[in-house]
C-alpha cells in the first residue's frame, strides 16, 4: 500500500484512489462492548481466582463498601464513555466529566487517611483510632496490587479500541486510559473481597485508579500515535 | 470554490463505501480546503508537505467518521492534530524555521497575523519564557545573548525556552 508523500499532491491522491476499499465504520459501541467485556473477563477471573464475597449478597457489606465500589462505577462508566468519545476526531468543547468523577472518588481515600491518622487521645473515638490502626486489614495492600492486575485487562482492550478509532489528543486519552482501566479493574477485583472497613477500602481499593492514571499517562500516548 | 459541508459528507459516505470515483473529488477537495487551512498556520513551502501527511491521515482514519456527525469539524480535528505534531516536530528540530514564517515575502497580511496568533499565546504564557522564546526562536539570539539581556542564567533561558514551547503547544492543542 502507497502510504507515502508522492512529488506532487496528484499522484497521493490517484495512488490512494486505486487502493480505496470500502471500510466498515467504527462505531462507539464498539468501544463501550471492548471495554465492558474486558471488565467482565477480569471480574469473571478475579471470582475464579479469589470467589465471590457473599456479604454482598447477605447485607453483611459495610456503607464504606457500597460507597466506593459504586463511586468506582460512575467514574469507570465516565472514563469509558469519553474515552470512546476521545478516540472520535471531533471539534469542541471536551467534558470534564471523568476527572469530576475522580476527585468524587478521591474524598474516600481522605475519609479514610483522617479515620487511621486522626489521633485525639482525649477524645472519645480514641479506642475506635487504635483498633483501626492495629487492624490488620488497614494494611492489607494486596487488594490495590489485584484490582490494578485487573486494570490491565481493560487497557488492553482501550488502548485497542484507542488504536483503531483516531484520538486527537493522547494525553488526555491517556489520563482517560488510566482513570477507566484502574477504576473498572479495582471494581472487578473489589467483588472479591470481604476486607470492608473504610481505611481498607478507601486506600487499597481506589489507589488502583491513581496507579493506573499515571502510568497510563505515561505509556499510552505512544502506542496509540498515529 | 471550496466544496460545501453536504457535499462533502456525500462524498464521504460513498468514499467509505468504497466508490473511488466519489473518493478521488473528495481528496482533491479535502486538499483544498487542508490549504487554506494551513496557509495562515505554516509557512509556505511547508504547506504541501503537511496536506499530503494530512490527506494520508484522512484516508488512514476514514472508518472513524460518523455520517450522523458533521464533516468539517472532524475533518478540522484530523488537520490540527496533524498541524500539532507538525509543530512538535519543527520546534523539536529546528524552532528558527517555523517561528521565522517565510511568508513576508509573499504577503503582509499573513505576517501580521502570525504575529498576531503569536502574541495572543505569548500572553498567557509568563513573561520569563515568553521574553526568551521572542530573542531566541524569533529574533535568532544565541542563548547566552538572551541570558545577558534578560539577566537570567543560561540555564534558565534554556529551562524557560523549553517549558514555554511545551505550554505553548499546548495552548494551540486546545484551540477549538
Amino acid at each position: 500500500m502507497t502510504m507515502e508523500k508522492q512529488a506532487n499532491r496528484e499522484d497521493l491522491i490517484a495512488s490512494l484512489t486505486q487502493e480505496l476499499e470500502p471500510v466498515s465504520r467504527i462505531k462507539p459501541r464498539d468501544g463501550a462492548f471492548l471495554i465492558g467485556f474486558a471488565t467482565l473477563v477480569a471480574g469473571i477471573a478475579c471470582i475464579a481466582i479469589f470467589e465471590f464475597w457473599s456479604g454482598m449478597i447477605t447485607g453483611e457489606a459495610s456503607a464504606f463498601y457500597w460507597i466506593t465500589n459504586l463511586l468506582l462505577l460512575v467514574l469507570g462508566a465516565a472514563s469509558t464513555s469519553a474515552l470512546i468519545s476521545s478516540a472520535l476526531p471531533k471539534v469542541g468543547a471536551r467534558g470534564s466529566a471523568p476527572f469530576w468523577s475522580a476527585a468524587m472518588l478521591g474524598v474516600v481515600p481522605i475519609a479514610a487517611l483522617i479515620t487511621i491518622t486522626a489521633l485525639e487521645a482525649n477524645h472519645d473515638h480514641a479506642a475506635h483510632v487504635q483498633s483501626v490502626w492495629n487492624d490488620a486489614a488497614t494494611w492489607y495492600w494486596e487488594c490495590a496490587a489485584y484490582g490494578s492486575m485487573a486494570g490491565f485487562l481493560v487497557a488492553v482492550a482501550a488502548v485497542l479500541f484507542l488504536r483503531r478509532g483516531a484520538p486527537v489528543s493522547l494525553e488526555r486519552a491517556g489520563w482517560l486510559t488510566g482513570l477507566a482501566s484502574g477504576s473498572l479493574g479495582a471494581l472487578a477485583y473489589n467483588i472479591t473481597c470481604p476486607l470492608d472497613t473504610i481505611a481498607h477500602v478507601g486506600i487499597w481499593h481506589t489507589a488502583p485508579v491513581l496507579i493506573w492514571a499515571f502510568a497510563a499517562r505515561i505509556a499510552v500516548p505512544p502506542l496509540i500515535r498515529w | 470554490m471550496v466544496a460545501d459541508e453536504p457535499t462533502f459528507a456525500r462524498l464521504m459516505v460513498a468514499a467509505q463505501d468504497g466508490d473511488k470515483a466519489s473518493a478521488n473529488v473528495l481528496l482533491t477537495e479535502v486538499g483544498v480546503w487542508l490549504e487554506r487551512y494551513f496557509r495562515r498556520r505554516v509557512p509556505p513551502h511547508q504547506t504541501d508537505d503537511l496536506v499530503q501527511e494530512v490527506l494520508i491521515a484522512f484516508y488512514t482514519k476514514r472508518a472513524t467518521w460518523d455520517p450522523k456527525r458533521p464533516f468539517l469539524p472532524w475533518l478540522a480535528a484530523i488537520a490540527r492534530y496533524r498541524w500539532v505534531d507538525h509543530l512538535r516536530k519543527v520546534y523539536k528540530h529546528d524552532a528558527k524555521e517555523l517561528m521565522e514564517d517565510d511568508a513576508v515575502e509573499d504577503s503582509e497580511e499573513e505576517v501580521v497575523m502570525a504575529r498576531v496568533s503569536l502574541d495572543r499565546l505569548f500572553v498567557q504564557i509568563p513573561e520569563k519564557q515568553a521574553e526568551v522564546i521572542e530573542m531566541v526562536k524569533i529574533g535568532g539570539l544565541s542563548i547566552r545573548e538572551a541570558a545577558e539581556k534578560t539577566g537570567q542564567s543560561e540555564s534558565s533561558v534554556k529551562v524557560n525556552i523549553h517549558r514555554g514551547l511545551k505550554k505553548l503547544a499546548t495552548l494551540v492543542e486546545e484551540v477549538e
